[in-house]
């Protein structure tokens, strides 16, 4: 998995340039299928097929994965999305702990 | 319970009259405990959230049942200013989708209450609201989760097998002849346990079998856009 994290961090820096970077998280649970989470990743946020299973595979087996960035207002859409479906979702400064490789 | 099958009519299962009969009342039963414990008015409807605007968005409280704190969690994990503010905003309007989207659910399995004899025990789910009846499907399975106890995807890989060895379809290998009236973690006794269980293996059949249609014929809508 990390070479994806790597790739995920390189994506929340070029958008760091912005003011008021955001993120939201979705965070692993027990319950939610890994059908149900890639249906959400594919139809909500048009990701492909391909793309929507690595960032599902990254909630399942690293507990969480960043699934977009961008001005809070936006992330607090993202995150409101998320709950409507069902999943376990969070926002918070992209800089803030452990989201961002600190480059 | 069959699997849900694409159909030009919709998504379509057959359930057995208790299967139906079952998750319709638990859907119900959550919608109940959604709308009083987010504080959402008696019988709100989307038409009067719509209508009344930000009047019911004053009302927003932190759930008290951790069941319906899943359903509408902390949107920050450490501001909680920013986890109040999100729910202030938003916490009417989700908890009254979902009120909404649990009771359309179980009219379309019970038809709305007409009982579970009718239409041939099919339960048919309309493409446009296939994504509704399965957000309904993972509202309940998240407040049966919470109920049984389940942290965790061992947690989870244990009840299916539990339930899946009393209803003799795997050998159980693992016979610990549990005592009947003891209790476990979550505070069920085994026939409660066993029940809720397989009521939450059922929710997950039938949710597993529509969700593999629903992405079949996504991706078949976006490799046409593609084209």
């Amino acid at each position: 998995m990390t070479s994806s994290a790597t790739q995920e961090d390189t994506r929340t820096e070029e958008v760091s340039g912005l003011a008021d970077p955001w993120v939201t998280i979705v965070w692993n649970d027990p319950v939610n299928l890994m059908s149900y989470v890639a249906f959400v990743f594919e139809s909500y946020f048009g990701h492909p097929q391909a793309e929507a299973h690595r960032l599902m595979m990254q909630v399942h087996e690293e507990g969480r994965a960043v699934v977009s960035t961008g001005p809070r207002e936006r992330m607090e859409v993202d995150v409101q999305a998320m709950h409507g479906y069902g999943l376990w979702a969070t926002l918070q400064q992209s800089g803030a702990s452990g989201t961002e490789a600190g480059a | 319970m069959t699997p849900f099958r694409s159909t030009p009519a919709g998504f379509v299962a057959r359930w057995a009259p208790v299967e139906r009969e079952v998750l319709a009342r638990v859907a119900r039963d959550v919608a109940d405990l959604l709308r009083a414990d987010a504080g959402l008015p008696d019988d709100v409807t989307d038409a009067d959230v719509a209508d009344a605007g930000v009047a019911f968005t004053g009302v927003a409280r932190v759930p008290r049942d951790p069941a319906v704190q899943r359903l509408l969690p902390d949107a920050h994990r450490e501001d909680a200013d920013v986890a109040a503010e999100f729910r202030h905003l938003t916490q009417t309007d989700l908890a009254a989708g979902k009120v909404a989207r649990l009771r359309a659910f179980a009219d379309t399995v019970d038809d709305g209450g007409a009982g579970a004899g009718s239409s041939d025990g099919q339960v048919v789910v309309a493409r446009d609201t296939a994504q509704e009846f399965a957000g309904a499907l993972t509202d309940v399975r998240l407040v049966l989760g919470e109920r049984l106890g389940l942290d965790d995807d061992a947690d989870v890989e244990h009840l299916h097998h539990e339930v899946l060895t009393g209803l003799g379809i795997v050998e159980d290998d693992d016979a610990e002849g549990a005592d009947p009236d003891e209790t476990d973690a979550a505070g069920l006794d085994a026939e409660q346990r066993s029940y809720w269980g397989g009521v939450f293996v059922a929710a997950g059949f039938a949710q597993e079998s529509l969700m593999d249609e629903l992405l079949a014929e996504l991706r078949a809508r976006g490799r046409g856009a593609d084209e």
